[in-house]
């Protein structure tokens, strides 16, 4: 197999943990930190669960990272969401702030909420004829995540926000390998971040596809999903420079649209079934070891789901999980999040099934491994993906080292 | 990798009339999204294709924003839980792809940049690299802004002017695998600078051959000067634009 691009470090901040480690422990143990929206966040009626990660973000000794030495007042939380896990990704990597300053660094960032202006103070006073004061707009101006991380970083490069709703982070990830491989930049942050707000948790709801209770992926009893916040990031790199200091590798990357339907999945999965193609085919893998799936915790997406791993994979035993559980649905992070959650699994041989995942329903084309079950991974590579809203689908294929 | 040509450009204003075959299916669609479909009509009608030999490659600055601030007055005025789902469905920023995926039969990749450099041309380079590698031979990319009442408003009273040059817009290109001018390279690189640079574009210039200089000061200036002169360029040749906020370069084989 040829790898796209090593794999150097990698970050995560979500509800299961701000840690990777922590994260990890939350996963093997099952850890389940969900509530209603805490109201140091925002004030919200609704009372379903969502999975928030602690209220200060930034790691300690983060400082030194910093150009200017200290975060702006008007950074938003996506953005220290994005700058945390970077931090960490790029701490695993040993790369030091000086040495990311002398490289041509390229930014990849996935998001949803982090590139909306959802400053309800400010919209209140301009719709009634106000002129409040502009520091929201210049805020919002200053939060496209790629081009923030830039500017607290203190580097330069190519960079942009991938906006393809919850797929973001998995495509932000796919394109930020390429880059590398064509070498466009000599190292990448590529991932997703995306914070809670009320404006998502309210419009999900009125889609009726939030649960009362804690998520169940795959189960015969969902209710729907568990909105969730947090980042997830890749540090990127090309394989000859990276040496002994890689710790997986991308082999692949796939997109393809269901042209369907502006927020359900193709019922049979067809966008998907493309991406998984595409994917695995750059990979050359025919049969991964894992496949981290989107699993929401909703009908429509884990019949599309299953049916697509259904037509690609057939009967092969391919252990399926989702972490959504443990995170809640993280929309524009999820991709990032999940890429890590991957690729800690292959790098230590085994994995955990879905919380929530109880009873498996008996329906899905694609048997998922149930809460409760832990296995030994029998290849180091395995499969992230992604669907979205827009009807994208996004896949990756990623080998530990 | 394979020869890439631009072999069609467009751009449609807001008072362009969608195609009446669409009409039925744009009946919810909001601005971005009529923009967006027109603009990619423009370039696909009576195009052959392979659906999932076809990619679609948006590149935005602010996306549905008026939409995001209809939605949320819904919130604001009928209360928790009751925000509208089509208008909420219809904030997200990849939702015009979405739509010129479905409406014109579109299974390849489907991406949404956002940045408030150059996003056109980075949705150009990715789109580029698609086509040069192999992954689609036919790769429609879009350029679309809406803006918003609100944000032409802190504009005016962020620079001092009584008019903000906001004007909704969209364009799109048409690259493939088979000829059309040759698209011989594109590369966008971004340099912090203080953000309102990116809305005022106060030094953003534009060279090349056939390029009109900055007549405008917005964030589709460049989208339009490039579109009204990329399918007559005499090649090679090559355009840059450039601002505090980075460069960009667009070379023709």
């Amino acid at each position: 197999m040829n790898g796209i691009c090593a794999i150097t470090g990698c970050g995560v901040v979500c509800a299961a943990g701000s840690q990777v480690d922590e994260a990890w422990d939350g996963f093997e143990s099952g850890r389940v930190r969900c509530a209603p929206a805490p109201e140091w966040l925002f004030s919200t009626g609704l009372s379903c669960p969502v999975f928030v990660c602690p209220r200060e973000v930034l790691p300690a000794g983060s400082d030194g990272w910093l150009a200017d030495g200290a975060v702006p007042p008007g950074a938003s939380r996506t953005v220290r969401l994005a700058f945390a896990a970077a931090v960490q990704g790029l701490e695993q990597a040993g790369i030091a702030p000086d040495g990311l300053r002398g490289k041509k660094v390229g930014m990849v960032l996935g998001t949803t909420v982090g590139c909306t202006f959802h400053d309800e103070d400010y919209f209140v006073a301009w719709r009634s004829g106000k002129e409040p004061d502009l520091e929201p707009v210049r805020s919002f101006l200053g939060n496209n995540v790629a081009q923030a991380l830039h500017r607290l970083f203190g580097t330069s490069g190519p960079a942009f926000v991938v906006t393809n709703a919850c797929a973001s982070a998995t495509d932000a990830i796919g394109i930020a390998a390429q880059w590398v491989a064509s070498g466009r930049c000599d190292i990448a942050i590529a991932g997703g971040a995306d914070e809670l707000s009320r404006v998502a948790l309210n419009g999900f709801t009125s889609l009726m596809l939030t649960s009362d209770a804690p998520c169940r992926p795959y189960d015969r009893d969902r209710a729907g999903l568990n909105l969730g916040e947090g980042a997830g990031v890749l540090v990127l790199e090309p394989e000859k420079g990276a040496g002994s200091r890689a710790i997986g590798r991308v082999l692949g990357y796939g997109c393809a649209a269901d042209a369907w339907h502006p927020t359900a999945p193709h019922p049979e999965g067809r966008g998907l079934a493309a991406a998984l193609g595409q994917a695995l085919k750059q990979a050359g893998v025919a049969a991964p070891s894992l496949i981290n799936g989107h699993g929401t915790g909703t009908r429509a997406n884990d019949q599309a789901e299953t049916t697509a791993l259904a037509s690609v994979f057939g009967s092969a035993a391919i252990p399926l999980i989702s972490t959504k559980g443990i995170t809640g649905h993280t929309l524009g992070a999820a991709g990032g999040v999940e890429a890590v959650f991957t690729l800690e699994s292959l790098r230590r041989g085994e994995t955990f099934g879905s919380v929530g995942c109880r009873t498996p329903d008996p329906e899905l084309p694609y048997a998922p491994l149930p809460e409760g079950e832990r296995v030994p991974l029998r290849s180091r590579t395995g499969v992230s993906q992604s669907l979205a809203f827009g009807g994208t689908n996004s896949v990756l294929v990623m080998e530990a080292l | 990798m394979r020869r890439v040509g631009v072999v069609d450009a467009k751009t449609v204003a807001l008072d362009c009339s969608e195609p009446d075959e669409l009409a039925r299916s744009l009946r919810r669609a909001d601005d971005f999204i009529r923009l967006a479909v027109s603009a990619a009509w423009s370039v696909l009608d009576g195009v052959e294709r392979e659906p999932l030999r076809t990619g679609i490659y948006v590149g935005t600055a602010f996306g549905p924003l008026e939409t995001n601030f209809s939605s949320l007055a819904t919130l604001l005025d009928d209360g928790e839980g009751q925000i509208s789902p089509t208008l909420f469905s219809h904030s997200v920023f990849n939702v015009a792809a979405g739509y010129v995926a479905r409406l014109f039969s579109i299974l390849g990749p489907c991406l949404t940049i956002t940045g408030y450099g150059w996003p056109f041309v980075a949705a150009l380079t990715e789109a580029r690299e698609a086509v040069a590698a192999g992954v689609v031979d036919l790769a429609v990319v879009v350029a679309a802004e809406v803006y918003s009442d609100l944000l032409r408003d802190a504009y005016c009273r962020e620079f001092g002017v009584e008019h903000a040059p906001l004007s909704p817009g969209a364009a799109a290109w048409l690259l493939s695998a088979a000829g059309g001018v040759e698209l011989a390279g594109v590369e966008v690189e971004d340099t912090p600078c203080p953000p309102a640079l990116c809305l005022t574009r106060s030094d953003e210039t534009f060279s090349g051959p056939g390029l009109e200089p900055v007549r405008q000061r917005h964030p589709m200036a460049h989208v339009e000067a490039m579109t009204r002169a990329v399918l007559a360029v005499k090649t090679p040749c090559r355009w840059e634009i450039s601002a505090s906020f980075g460069r960009a370069e667009i070379v023709f084989g």
